[in-house]
Order: C-alpha cells, then sequence, then structure tokens
C-alpha cells in the first residue's frame, strides 16, 4: 500500500515552503524514520522522515520548489504500485498561478459630487472650516450665501470650490491683486475665454483706511432711510416720464413778476403752478389721489397735497391739506409758510406722515435735474417728479419747426394700484393742465 | 533549548535532596595585629581619613538641612540629602581593595561610597594619571576652581577635587561631576570608577550585572560592585539581575576563555532600614541578607555576612572574594551589616526606633571604635587623629565655600542658553562602531546561510508585469532587519544581542535565524524570561561603552521592564551632562491574534518618556535603513516591529531593497502613496489598512488619498505631513495604539496648530477601541480597519455619496464613550 509523504503545515501562518534538499531520490529504498528531504519554512529549517520503510516511488517536486503545505510530495511503497492518484496539480511541472494584481487604470479627473448628509440640510450651524474661510476671503466670496455640505452644515473647501467653478476664471496677478486690495472682479472678465484679468477688478469698498469717522444716524435720516427702504422693497415702483409745453406757464410768470414789481402780493412761482395744475388733474383722477392698502384702496374726497421740501435736517414732505379748495394765491402762501416751518424744525409733525398727505410733487427743476424716478411715500400711490425746463424742437404747423421750452414731468406709481394706461392718462392730464393754465390775479 | 544538553528523564525524575553549605556570619575575628601584614601603618591611618571624611561630609549635609549652617557657613539646600553616617566603614572597606578600573554603582544613599572609591582611586592613581583625569574632566572646569590658590600635592589637590565635585553636585552647580543634572542621589564620577548611583530602589541591582556583562565581554579589566540596600532585595528587578547574573550557560555554554561566572559582587549595605520598614523582624523575611545566595545557585553566591563595622573585616571580605572573581567564580552575594545614624532623610523622625537602638549603635560607632584601637596599637596617636579631623573640617568648610559661591560654581544658565538641557538629551553621534578590536565572529559573513539564503530573494515585491512573487520568495521585513544587524556584528566588536530564544531558536519570529551560526555565545544568547534584567543589563552595557541589543518578545512585556524603560535607559545621558553615551537598540515586536496580553501597541507609553527615540518601520526598506540608523546612533532607541508584517515584502521602493549599506534617517515620514484629496497618516502596520481604505475611496468615491508612514514617533519631522495636509485640506491620523491618550493625538494636536487654517475638517484620529483587545475572531471590532476611513470620512470631513456607515465617529457618540471610558 503505497504512502503519500504530504509537506506538513509547520505553524499557523505558513502557507507554502522551499525544498532545500533531497536526501533520497525516485526509486531509493528508504526505511522508516530515514530524512527524506529537508525544507524550509520563512522562519526555520525542518527535516521530513519517511514514514514508512519501501521504495520511494514518486517526487512531485525538485529542491529549491515551493510547495503548499499539506500537498502531497512524494510516495512511498511496493515497486510496481501506481502513484498517478496522488500526483498533486500544482507540482514542478505545473506553476502556480500568482493571485492576479489589477493594474491601476488611470481615471478620467472628475470632481467629486458633492454630497449632503441629513444632518447638513436639517441643521442651521454656521460653522465654517477654516480652509473654505481663508478660500473664501481670498476669492472674495460672501459666505452667508453659501450652503455648507460639510458634517453638521459646516461650510468646507469644496462648497466653495463649487461657487467658483461657476465664476469665470481670474488670471493668477488678478486673484493676487484682488486678495491684496479687495477688490472684485465682474462677471465676464475681459481676458481669455472671459477670465478676469487685473483691469477688470473693481473696489469692492472704496472706503478704506483710517481715512473715515463713523457716526449715527440722526432720527429723521432714520426715518427716511426706513421710509425709502420699505417703500422700494413693498410697492411695484415704476416711473413714466413725459414733457410739457411751458410756454403759457412761463408767459403767466412774466405776468406775475410784472404785478409783484408793481406791489401784488403773492409771488406765484412755476412750482405753485404746477401744484395748481396737478390738483386740477387728480380731482379728475380720483383713483390717483389713493393710498394703496395691500387688499383695499383708500379714495379720498379731498386732496392733502405733499410736497418734498429740502431742509439741512433731510427731506421732509409736508402735507398741504384742503390742496383742492384752494386758489393758486392760497395755494402759493400756503407752500412758502409751510417750506419755511419745514426748515425752522417748526412745522407740525402731523403734516409730516406720509399717511398725511394723498399724493406728492418733487420738485427737482430748480436743480437742473432733466429727468428722475422720485421714490413714492407709502401708502400713497403715486407721486410727481418736476425736471427742469428745456427747450425742445417742436412742429410749429405749415412744415415749421421751433424750439419750444418744456418742462419735464416724471410720474412714478405704484403698479399694484394703477395700471401703465391710467397713470399715463393722468400724467398727460397734468400736461394738459399745464399748458392751458389759467387763473385771475 | 541547545539540543547539547540533554534533559533526562531517569536524571530528573531521581530522588535526591538539595543542600546547602553554612553561610558565615561575621567571622571576622582578627586584631589589628593580627593584620600588620596586610597594612602599613600609613594604610591604617588612611582608612582612618576616609571614613573621617565620609563622616564630615555627611554632617555637614545634616547641619545644612537640619539648621541652615555649617561652621558658621550659612546655606539654604532645598534638595534631596540621604545621609550615610554611621555607614563608613562599610564603605570604605568596600572601596579599599578596589582598582581604579572596578566599578561601583550605587543607591540614593551613596555619598559615602562615592568619596569611599573616589579616595581609594586617588591613592591608586599615579600623579600624572590623576592630574590628567581633572584637566580633561570638562575640560578642566571642576579643576580650575579648586587648585586656584593651592600649593599641596596632587593627591592632596584630587581630594578637594572629589569632595568639591561631589558637593557640587548635589548643590546643582554646573561645576559638579555631572554639571548639576544629577544631584545627590544620582552623583557620579567614572574616571574614577564611580558609575551611576541611582534613586530608584534596587536601580542598580541590574543595570551593574550589564556593566560586568560588558568587563567579560569585552575582556576589560576589573569587576564590578553593586552597592544596593537590604531593603532592595525585595526589589524585582534586583532578583532578576541576581538570576540573569548567575545563568548557567556562562559556565556550561559559553567557550574558551569566555566560561566563567561574571565578575559581579552584590554588596549590600544592611543598614537595617528601608525608609523605616525594618527588614529583619518586619518588612522581609530572610532574617540576614546572605541567606538569599542558597537560593539562587549551587555556589549559594559565595554569601556571607561581614561586619560592616569593621573596616577591615569588609576589606578581608574583599580580599576573598576578589580571588574568586579572578577564578571567575562570580557573582558573589556580600550583606555588610552597618547602622545609619540619621534618618532616611533630614525630615525623617525616625519615629520607628528607639533612640536606645541608635545611642547603642553609636557607642560602637565604627570610627571611634576603629581609631581607638590603631592608637593603642600604637599605630598613631590620639593627637595625630585629632589633627586629620580638623584638617578635614578645614577642607570641608572651604570646599563648602567654594561650592555655594555663585561666581565660581554658578548654576546652569538657562536664561542665556534655555536649550542646554535640551541639548543633553539625545547624544546624537555617528560611530560604527564602540571599540577597534576585530569582531568575534564564526565565519566570513558571505557563508552564512541565512545570508546566502536571503541573497536569493525577490528584493521588490512584484515582477516586470506588476505580479507579487510568491511569500517566501520576497525579500521581508525580518530580512530586512536580519540584514542591519548581522552587517553591524561584522562591524562593531562591542555589538551583543540577546532577549528570550534568540538563540538556536533564532528569535521568536525569526528574524535572528542564521545568527547563531555566525556569533560565539559572548554575542548572541538567551536570557531568562525576565524583562527588567534584560533592559537592565543592556543599560549597565551600554552605559560603559558597549552597543547592544536587547529583546522584548511581545511589546505587552514591556511593563515587566517598566522602571528601566521609563526611568534608567532614558535618562543617564542627560543626568550624567552626556558624559555617558546609550548605545541601546531596544526591540520590540508588536503582537497580534493573541488577545489581551499580547496584542497591543504601546509606542504612545515610550514616545511620552523624554529620552527615547521611538521608531516603527513597516517595509522591508524602512526597517533595514531604519535599524542602520539605530545601530549607528549613540541613543536610546525603541524599535518597534509587527508580527503582522515580518512576511511582507517590499512594495513601494521599486528598485528593490539595497544590497548595501545605507540610512533613513530618523523623524522623517514616507509618502507611501500620492493623492490630493485627503491625507491619511499612519503609525505601524496600520499603513496596510489605510492603503485598502485609499483603494476603496478612490474607486467608489472618486477621492484621491495620500498616504504617510510616519516611520518614526520621536524624533519627528512635521514638515511633509503639514505640506500634505496643506495640499489636502483633511487628515485622518491612525495606528493600532488604543486611541485615548495615544501619540495619535499628539499628532492630531500639532497637526492642527501648524496647519490650522489650511484644514477643512478637524484632523481625525482612527486609532483602536479603548477596550482589551478581544480575541483574532473579533480584532476586526478593535482595531482600525479599511471601512472605519470611510466611515471616518464619511461622519466627521465629507460627507461621501451613497455611503452607509458602520462605525459610529459621531460627536455624540464621541462624548458618550469618553463618559463611559470605554
Amino acid at each position: 500500500m503505497a504512502v503519500v509523504v504530504i509537506m506538513p503545515k509547520q505553524g499557523q501562518s505558513v502557507e507554502s515552503c522551499i525544498i532545500t534538499e533531497w536526501n533520497k531520490n525516485k526509486g531509493d529504498q528508504v526505511k522508516k524514520g530515514e530524512i527524506l528531504f529537508a525544507y524550509e519554512t520563512d522562519k526555520a529549517s525542518f527535516e521530513e522522515e519517511a514514514s514508512a520503510d519501501g521504495v520511494l516511488l514518486a517526487v512531485f517536486y525538485n529542491t529549491g520548489d515551493e510547495v503548499p503545505v499539506l500537498t502531497n510530495v512524494c510516495v512511498i511503497g511496493e515497486p510496481g504500485e501506481s502513484t498517478d492518484a496522488f500526483a498533486p496539480s500544482g507540482s514542478s511541472s505545473v506553476k502556480t498561478e500568482a493571485p492576479e494584481v489589477t493594474a491601476t487604470s488611470t481615471k478620467e479627473e472628475v470632481p467629486a459630487e458633492i454630497v449632503a448628509t441629513e444632518s447638513s440640510n436639517s441643521s442651521s450651524s454656521e460653522a465654517v472650516s477654516p480652509r473654505a474661510r481663508i478660500l473664501a476671503d481670498e476669492e472674495g466670496i460672501n459666505l452667508n450665501s453659501v450652503r455648507g455640505s460639510g458634517p453638521n452644515g459646516r461650510i468646507i473647501e469644496q462648497d466653495i470650490q463649487a461657487i467658483l467653478a461657476k465664476q469665470p476664471k481670474s488670471t493668477p496677478l488678478a486673484k493676487k491683486k484682488a486678495g491684496q486690495e479687495h477688490l472684485q472682479g465682474s462677471t465676464i472678465g475681459s481676458g481669455l475665454g472671459g477670465s478676469i484679468t487685473s483691469k477688470d477688478l473693481t473696489q469692492q469698498n472704496q472706503v478704506s483706511g483710517t481715512d473715515f469717522e463713523i457716526k449715527k444716524l440722526s432720527n429723521i435720516r432714520k426715518l427716511i432711510a426706513k421710509a425709502m427702504h420699505q417703500s422700494l422693497q413693498n410697492s411695484a415702483q415704476l416711473t413714466h416720464h413725459l414733457g410739457a409745453d411751458a410756454r403759457r406757464m412761463l408767459e403767466w410768470r412774466r405776468k406775475i413778476k410784472k404785478a409783484t414789481d408793481g406791489g401784488y402780493p403773492v409771488n406765484i412761482t412755476i412750482n405753485d403752478m404746477v401744484c395748481y395744475s396737478v390738483i386740477k388733474a387728480l380731482k379728475q383722477y380720483p383713483q390717483v389721489n389713493a393710498h394703496f392698502l395691500g387688499d383695499s384702496v383708500k379714495y379720498f374726497n379731498n386732496i392733502s397735497l405733499g410736497i418734498a421740501v429740502d431742509t439741512d435736517r433731510g427731506l421732509m414732505v409736508p402735507a398741504i391739506r384742503n390742496a383742492g379748495n384752494l386758489t393758486i394765491q392760497e395755494l402759493s402762501n400756503n407752500m412758502r409758510d409751510i417750506a419755511a416751518a419745514c426748515r425752522k424744525g417748526a412745522i407740525d409733525p402731523e403734516l409730516l406722515s406720509s399717511e398725511a398727505a394723498s399724493f406728492t410733487v418733487s420738485n427737482l427743476g430748480n436743480y437742473g435735474v432733466e429727468m428722475f424716478t422720485p421714490v413714492i411715500n407709502l401708502p400713497q400711490v403715486g407721486i410727481l417728479g418736476v425736471n427742469t425746463i428745456v427747450p425742445r424742437p417742436k412742429d410749429l404747423g405749415d412744415g415749421a419747426y421751433g424750439f419750444v421750452p418744456y418742462i419735464g414731468l416724471s410720474l412714478t406709481y405704484d403698479h399694484q394700484a394703477l395700471d401703465g394706461g391710467e397713470a399715463t392718462r393722468f400724467l398727460k392730464q397734468i400736461a394738459t393742465e399745464i399748458e392751458n393754465l389759467d387763473f385771475e390775479l | 533549548m541547545p539540543k547539547v544538553q540533554f534533559i533526562d528523564p531517569s536524571l530528573a525524575r531521581k530522588a535526591s535532596e538539595i543542600t546547602f553549605k553554612p553561610i558565615p556570619v561575621n567571622q571576622y575575628a582578627k586584631t589589628i595585629a593580627q593584620e600588620k601584614d596586610n597594612f602599613s601603618n600609613d594604610d591604617l591611618v588612611r582608612i582612618y581619613h576616609d571614613m573621617v571624611v565620609i563622616r564630615e561630609f555627611e554632617t555637614m549635609l545634616n547641619l545644612i538641612k537640619t539648621t541652615g549652617e555649617y561652621s558658621g557657613v550659612p546655606y539654604d539646600h532645598p534638595g534631596p540629602a540621604h545621609l550615610s553616617a554611621g555607614q563608613e566603614a562599610a564603605a570604605v572597606g568596600m572601596a579599599y581593595l578596589l582598582d581604579v578600573e572596578d566599578f561601583i554603582f550605587g543607591s540614593h544613599r551613596s555619598h559615602g561610597e562615592i568619596l569611599a572609591k573616589g579616595l581609594s582611586a586617588i591613592q591608586k592613581l599615579s600623579d600624572a594619571d590623576l592630574m590628567q583625569i581633572m584637566e580633561t574632566f570638562f575640560n578642566g572646569t571642576v579643576l580650575n576652581v579648586v587648585k586656584k590658590d593651592f600649593k599641596g600635592t596632587t593627591k592632596e589637590l584630587g581630594r578637594r577635587f572629589l569632595i568639591y565635585g561631589t558637593l557640587a553636585e548635589i548643590f546643582a552647580r554646573e561645576t559638579g561631576f555631572n554639571k548639576g543634572l544629577g544631584g545627590s542621589m544620582h552623583a557620579f564620577f567614572t574616571p574614577f570608577g564611580v558609575y551611576p548611583n541611582n534613586a530608584i530602589v534596587g536601580g542598580s541591582g541590574d543595570i551593574s550585572v550589564g556593566a560586568a556583562l560588558y568587563k567579560k565581554v569585552n575582556r576589560k579589566p576589573g569587576m564590578v560592585v553593586a552597592n544596593i540596600g537590604d531593603a532592595s532585595m525585595a526589589c524585582g528587578p534586583v532578583w532578576e539581575g541576581l538570576s540573569f547574573a548567575s545563568m548557567d550557560q556562562f559556565n556550561e555554554l559559553w567557550e574558551g576563555d569566555m566560561k566563567g561566572g561574571l565578575p559581579v559582587i552584590f554588596n549590600v549595605m544592611n543598614n537595617q532600614y528601608g525608609m523605616g520598614g525594618q527588614t529583619c523582624g518586619e518588612t522581609m523575611g530572610f532574617g540576614k541578607v546572605a541567606r538569599i545566595g542558597a537560593g539562587v545557585n549551587p555556589d549559594q553566591m559565595h554569601a556571607e555576612r561581614v561586619d560592616g563595622y569593621n573596616p577591615l573585616a569588609v576589606i578581608d571580605a574583599y580580599r576573598r572574594k576578589r580571588k574568586l572573581i579572578e577564578e571567575k567564580k562570580g557573582p558573589i552575594l556580600l550583606e555588610v551589616l552597618t547602622y545609619r545614624y540619621s534618618g532616611h532623610s533630614p525630615s525623617d523622625a525616625s519615629s520607628y526606633r528607639s533612640k536606645e537602638e541608635i545611642e547603642a549603635w553609636q557607642a560602637q560607632d565604627s570610627i571611634a571604635t576603629f581609631g581607638h584601637n590603631i592608637v593603642a596599637e600604637k599605630i598613631t596617636t590620639q593627637q595625630e587623629l585629632d589633627s586629620i579631623w580638623a584638617g578635614i573640617k578645614e577642607i570641608m568648610v572651604e570646599m563648602l565655600k567654594l561650592s555655594i559661591n555663585d561666581e565660581v560654581s554658578p548654576r546652569m544658565d538657562i536664561k542665556q542658553r534655555p536649550e542646554q538641557i535640551g541639548e543633553m538629551i539625545f547624544s546624537n553621534q555617528s560611530v560604527d562602531k564602540m571599540d577597534d578590536r576585530v569582531p568575534e565572529v564564526n565565519h566570513p559573513m558571505e557563508e552564512n546561510p541565512r545570508v546566502i539564503q536571503i541573497s536569493k530573494k525577490e528584493r521588490f515585491a512584484f515582477d516586470a508585469e506588476g505580479k507579487p512573487f510568491s511569500k517566501m520568495k520576497q525579500y521581508q521585513l525580518r530580512d530586512g532587519i536580519f540584514d542591519a544587524i548581522v552587517d553591524r556584528f561584522y562591524k562593531d566588536p562591542t555589538l551583543i544581542a540577546y532577549g528570550e530564544e534568540n538563540r538556536d531558536w533564532g528569535g521568536a519570529f525569526a528574524v535572528y535565524r542564521g545568527l547563531t551560526e555566525a556569533l560565539p555565545y559572548n554575542r548572541l544568547f538567551n536570557s531568562p524570561i525576565s524583562e527588567a534584567s534584560i533592559i537592565g543589563t543592556a543599560i549597565g552595557y551600554a552605559m560603559c561603552g558597549g552597543r547592544v541589543i536587547p529583546e522584548i518578545m511581545y511589546c505587552d512585556f514591556l511593563g515587566r521592564c517598566g522602571d528601566e524603560v521609563f526611568n534608567q535607559l532614558p535618562k543617564w545621558q542627560a543626568m550624567s551632562g552626556n558624559m555617558l553615551k546609550m548605545p541601546v537598540v531596544m526591540r520590540v515586536s508588536v503582537g497580534s491574534k493573541y488577545g489581551a496580553q499580547h496584542s497591543q501597541d504601546w509606542t504612545s507609553l515610550v514616545a511620552h518618556i523624554p529620552g527615547l527615540k521611538v521608531v516603527f518601520p513597516v517595509t522591508p526598506y524602512d526597517a533595514k535603513g531604519l535599524m542602520n540608523s539605530a545601530l549607528q546612533g549613540t541613543d536610546p532607541v525603541i524599535f518597534f516591529e509587527s508580527q503582522r508584517v515580518y512576511d511582507i515584502g517590499e512594495q513601494f521602493h521599486k528598485v528593490g531593497v539595497p544590497e548595501g549599506y545605507y540610512e533613513i534617517p530618523f523623524g522623517e515620514s514616507d509618502i507611501k502613496k500620492e493623492g490630493k484629496d485627503i491625507t491619511i497618516l499612519t503609525i505601524g502596520a496600520t499603513l496596510y489598512r489605510a492603503l485598502d481604505a485609499a483603494k476603496i475611496l478612490e474607486e467608489k468615491y472618486n477621492m484621491s488619498a495620500e498616504v504617510i508612514d510616519a516611520r518614526s514617533l520621536v524624533p519627528f519631522n512635521y514638515e511633509q505631513v503639514i505640506a500634505s495636509v496643506k495640499k489636502t485640506g483633511r487628515i485622518i491620523i491612525s495606528g493600532d495604539a488604543t486611541s485615548r491618550g495615544s501619540f495619535l493625538n499628539e499628532l492630531a494636536r500639532n497637526i492642527t496648530e501648524l496647519a490650522f487654517d489650511y484644514l477643512d475638517a478637524p484632523p481625525v484620529v482612527v486609532g483602536s477601541r479603548n477596550w482589551i483587545t478581544p480575541a483574532y475572531e473579533l480584532e476586526e471590532a478593535f482595531f482600525p480597519q479599511p471601512d472605519w476611513f470611510i466611515d471616518a470620512i464619511h461622519e466627521k470631513i465629507v460627507p461621501l455619496k451613497g455611503h452607509i456607515s458602520n462605525q459610529n465617529f459621531s460627536d455624540s457618540e464621541q462624548i458618550r464613550r469618553a463618559k463611559l471610558g470605554v
């Protein structure tokens, strides 16, 4: 009966051994206890003894071969016995395959997708990693507008990089200059492929250095600031511009000048005449003489005209009550008195409330302003800006053209309350009133 | 272990009994008249003189501590003073016959031994040699102080030098024997054969054995005396020193002139108390220390008790013991009976002993008795003795004044040179060999079977197609360590290596396979399984001038040599004022698979201790290069190896591990894989799991990781890591140490500080759990695994699309675990 000799397992971690020497050859007689071959692990050397008497019938591995443990190495038996059944598959003739190592293929560079964890969605953390903070600073990115994708919503570098990826690239010089001088680039640069160059940089904050002082706002300034800001935020304002032939008004003005020189008590100004015309137009367009209250509109039976007055302490808009009942002389006197009261600070605060007036006129004509977009005093639905008088070419009939003085009118209205047609018709009506102005001296 | 020693069961099992020889106790009975052949009159007077020097020195310190002045010279000494008044005859008797090249080691109470051995050496040195020692020691700094305006003889100058150098050291002056860095409990002066005294009880018990080993292995003249106290006989390291010193192999296996015992005397100064504990009657059971010798070896260590109150009795014992040492019959145990008058320290109220007892011993005072006897024998007169004492008092006053004078005896100027102590922590030298002899080997290196075997191996793990060679054919990490060590064995004749199963077996992890064939026993041998003696003797061996590789088989056994690794190995270079070098490369193997007491990574423990260099290579290239650096240096290196990777081939250094000599500098980390999105810094074999994690990151999450192997812990250069973090903004620091208090946190803290502005997330530490190491089958729950890295990134650094974590790295979990202490 053939006895097979296996490579012993010398220790838990040993997977294979190397045969260092054969003491017997194939065909040799062997006795139990004789040494067949020597082998070694990476730690030590061993010798394998024959476990039976007989002939060494088969040798499957040669000196120097590495043999997996528990593999058949040789067979001892009686001459003539078959050993084929014992031949291991990986003996000398058959090479053992070394495990394959997958070659690392070069991958295309794809930026990792930004993933937000659940916690980052729900968290309102304002944490910013130092790296992200500095990058944002260098690139002039406002962190308030960045949503963090890091753990617990922390803003991390990739969040800033994502924003940068959407912006045009900057040249290195532009980046450096922007960082050092606190400049920022326009959205599209003038460099290659729209990149921002140092020339495209603008001052982020022109007031820099230490040459400034900080003053608290006066109360009136605070009120104006709040009212103006709220006005623009809370209404749908737009402005129409239109000119009115001013020849008749200027003619009246000459007459009045002459009359006052002769002792006439009331010096009626162009502004008085414009306001008088506005009052007349308002009577025909009650929907402009109103307050817009969101879900309702308040229409006024009388007219309370707000007039913008420039004072040392800021803009004031006192109201002329019952303006619809006044003669132009009364209106003129009233306006003069009230403006004086404003400048002296003696005005009744009641009259300054934006709710005290039903419509407002702001005249910048004296300063030569040709066109502007006045801001509505909410909840009023409109405001008229009065501009300077400029000569304009006009068809005088029969193919003749001449220069005619025109006064510019800029009506800002709240589109929530009025439509463009109504507003335009109202503005046109003011022009008509100006062009057909009439009153008694 | 050795095959030549056959353990015959028939003999081993035979009935018999162990017998003991009587142990002599105070057998000396000679009179001075009977000793006249051995001592001249001058010799006897000198014995008296030397005892008085010690008495007066200790009296001076006692008065300074208790009254703030000595002979009208006021001084405040806030440091320790463990005094030995009463023990003078024991010290002088011990030192009297010793030659200059005989070394003594001591304890915290060793002023007397320093002075006795110093005075003995001064007596034996020629004037020229003495002068040369004094002139060259710290470039004459100490000598210059005592020779100013001094007109006496060279020997008198030598005595001033000795007293001043010791006193200035006690007072922490830069002009002291150890620049003031040793102090009262550690002062020493090697040119006179006075080796370190040790403030840890029994500390010299194993270190001195290493010194004796040095003398034996390197054929240096002289013997070694370990002066330890009676109470130290309970200390484990002392027993380990005894066991190591009495190994059979010195007589049974070591060959030629190396055959024979170690030249060491354990000189137990039995002053009857360990602090306040009375060793005879209270805290020990030996009755007399000499009894212990009977339990150690068949020679009973030639143990005896001698009367340490009579200097001539002690000298007589040394005359007999010295002969035994010369006949290579060491080790020897000598109990020298004595008594200390002062307390353990000046704050000791002696509440544990009676006034009567102290007075009874004082009534038999050794100095008074000896003085009386030599006057009675007409060797000298009382007047002469009185004038000797007066002269010594005068010198003491003068040396005290010098040593407390801030101008001639300044302290180290830490303000002027704030890094002065730091500069002494390491010696940082590069030395091929510690001695010039031809190294003793058994055959040329190229004939060594292991060297031949390694030469056939593949020095890079992969073939040209990138397929790995089989493990057996790869040049493994253990081969890299072997390469460097065998090379040094053929270069440095002083190099020796030992530990458990180092010879024959070749080390439990086969690193030393082949070394047994190359080296004689005296260069490679097996130690007892006693780690304190393995490291303690290595310290003594290196301290005397040899290079040594002690091995600790499992990192977990570090605790067994805690004092040696924490208190001795790291301290002596700086505590000697850089007089001593410590070229000890301590190999420590970190286990796995073997559960709670065989699988721990304790790199952090040693990294915490100043004065140790700590490296942990995990590739064959790094292991060879760092071992070369360790063996070329002069500093203690704790060289960690991982049992996970002894068989790993070189996967990174593409040209393969060089066959020639090369060094990898300590402190430099190595980038094993470049990347740009995240840095992973690892200590130890965790590297390979980090690389697996890097692969997952690349394949599944399109994230490229840069993997850096720290390689060294102490020293550590942060520059490369910081540069990487500047690039990636993110870092994980990982190792197999349990994470609480580990060096991983030290790295994380420094990286946070040094790269704060570049960080996109806090550095994350991925260490092992703060548990016991479980069984191999459960290790995945304990040691960092590749998926832990992914989980840590997902939860702490940047969320990864579609990733579901298995490990909980959340803040709340971190707090919960800390709260529970796990």
